[in-house]
């Protein structure tokens, strides 16, 4: 089933990890076509923030909508959400090919070959690709994470730090990549320490501190 | 898309996996071998004796390997951070402990096999005739020692102190299996028909289904912060 949504909005979202409050009260909205960056210093709540729209983790207070769905009560939404971060989520003693697969077929993905195929060539994945992930570069690594974390096409795209370690050709190809998610209509956000990145892509940026939000603001 | 064809799905990539690498039957068989051999070496007096230690040392011998196994097979989960894609994609979460669960079977199947034979063959021990059973409490066994296994092994993934909460922490919860295990074991040694070992098979069934349900049910929930 596709959802759609124009919007991704979080009301009074707190987290609270034993006596630790990493999120307090959070309220932000995400608009589709729009690149948000958040920022803050280690241990604003960054991370934590990704992880409940990506619905690895539960909020201790508030709710996530898609849309108008509240994400508690439809775990189907996951569909719709794509996660690329500092580690690239593959495994390595599979080849780039076979992760794809594996993946698309977890997102029970219509049309399997036809789909890996436009993705093999839209990545660049040559012969390298045909040998296991734990012999690739960063670089090469990246993008196989790059194809899946957007092989289905999701509407709400999280990157976290995702051009940790790359070189100047492959941050261009990453950039590449969002901005043509951006035009698709993705809803994506960036949480990055990289300032070139983040001053290249961002429409929005949002501040963090201590777990709340201090500062919101459009790019110029 | 279902559970059973995500299961299966995490199955299938944990097999193509072994196929390649050979890293959890070679690992854990070598290991298994070990024991089955110095154990041998350490408690043959006579055929008597042998007869009586020879289940202790099937069945400590699985219960080791079978630790080494999902500490394995749930390391390459972690690396990459992998984990976490897959928890992230619209599959249940309770699939991948089914698929994890599957994959530990058909890995310790594999190894058991041998263990039985070098078992027989070490504690020179006559398996045919009481081979169906045993096989059938190794099997029940198996199932229960790896659904209990497989969610305290999963929940490693999520901490640093893994080993601990596999060895630790999971023996306690399976001793019930593998006292059945033992005990039934060393009844069939003994010349015990299946009739005379059906209470402790009861109770391996009994075990099995409170922990692969359990497992089902509570992945997600001991997966989630």
């Amino acid at each position: 089933m596709t959802v759609r949504f124009e919007h991704v909005q979080t009301r009074a979202l707190s987290k609270v990890y034993g006596p630790t409050r990493a999120l307090t009260s959070v309220d932000v909205r995400f608009e589709r076509g729009h690149v948000t960056s958040v920022e803050g210093p280690n241990g604003s709540g960054k991370s934590t923030l990704l992880s409940l729209l990506g619905m690895l983790t539960r909020p201790s207070k508030g709710e996530i909508f898609f849309g108008d769905r509240a994400v508690g009560k439809s775990p189907s939404l996951r569909a719709a959400v794509g996660v690329l971060g500092h580690a690239p989520m593959i495994y390595p003693d599979l080849n780039a090919h076979e992760n794809l697969r594996l993946f698309a077929q977890l997102y029970d993905l219509p049309n399997l070959s036809e789909r890996l195929q436009l993705l093999a060539d839209r990545f660049g994945l040559g012969s390298w690709s045909d040998r296991p992930a734990r012999t690739y570069s960063r670089g090469q690594l990246q993008r196989v994470a790059l194809a899946r974390s957007i092989l289905h096409a999701p509407q709400l795209l999280l990157l976290d730090e995702p051009s940790t370690g790359l070189d100047v050709a492959s941050v261009e190809r990453l950039v590449a990549v969002v901005q043509a998610e951006r035009e698709r209509g993705a809803i994506i956000v960036l949480v990055t320490h990289d300032d070139p990145l983040r001053d290249r892509l961002a429409d929005r940026r949002i501040k963090l501190a201590h777990g709340r939000v201090v500062n919101e603001e459009a790019e110029p | 898309m279902s559970l059973w064809s995500a299961a299966l799905l995490v199955l299938k990539k944990d097999l193509q996996i072994e196929l390649r690498t050979g890293e959890v039957t070679v690992t854990t068989g070598l290991f298994a071998t070990l024991v089955t051999l110095l154990a041998s070496l350490s408690f043959f007096i006579d055929e008597a004796t042998a007869r009586l230690v020879a289940p202790g040392v099937l069945w400590v011998t699985v219960a080791f390997a079978g630790v080494l196994a999902m500490g394995r097979t749930w390391s390459r989960e972690r690396d990459n951070d992998v984990f976490r894609g897959l928890m992230l994609s619209p599959a249940p979460r309770s699939a991948l402990y089914v698929g994890k669960l599957l994959g530990t079977l058909v890995f310790l199947a594999v190894v058991e096999s041998f263990v039985v034979l070098e078992v027989g063959l070490l504690f020179n021990l006559q398996l045919a005739p009481v081979l169906g059973p045993m096989v059938l409490l190794l099997v029940l066994g198996t199932i229960g020692f790896a659904a209990a296994g497989n969610l305290f092994a999963a929940m490693g993934v999520r901490t640093s102190a893994r080993d601990l909460v596999l060895a630790v922490a999971l023996f306690p919860v399976i001793a019930p299996a593998l006292l059945c295990g033992v005990v039934g074991t060393r009844e069939l040694l003994a010349g015990a028909p299946l009739s005379d070992i059906w209470a402790w098979i009861k109770i391996l069934i009994a075990f099995d289904l409170i922990f692969v349900t359990a497992g089902i049910l509570l992945f997600e929930l001991l997966l989630s912060d």
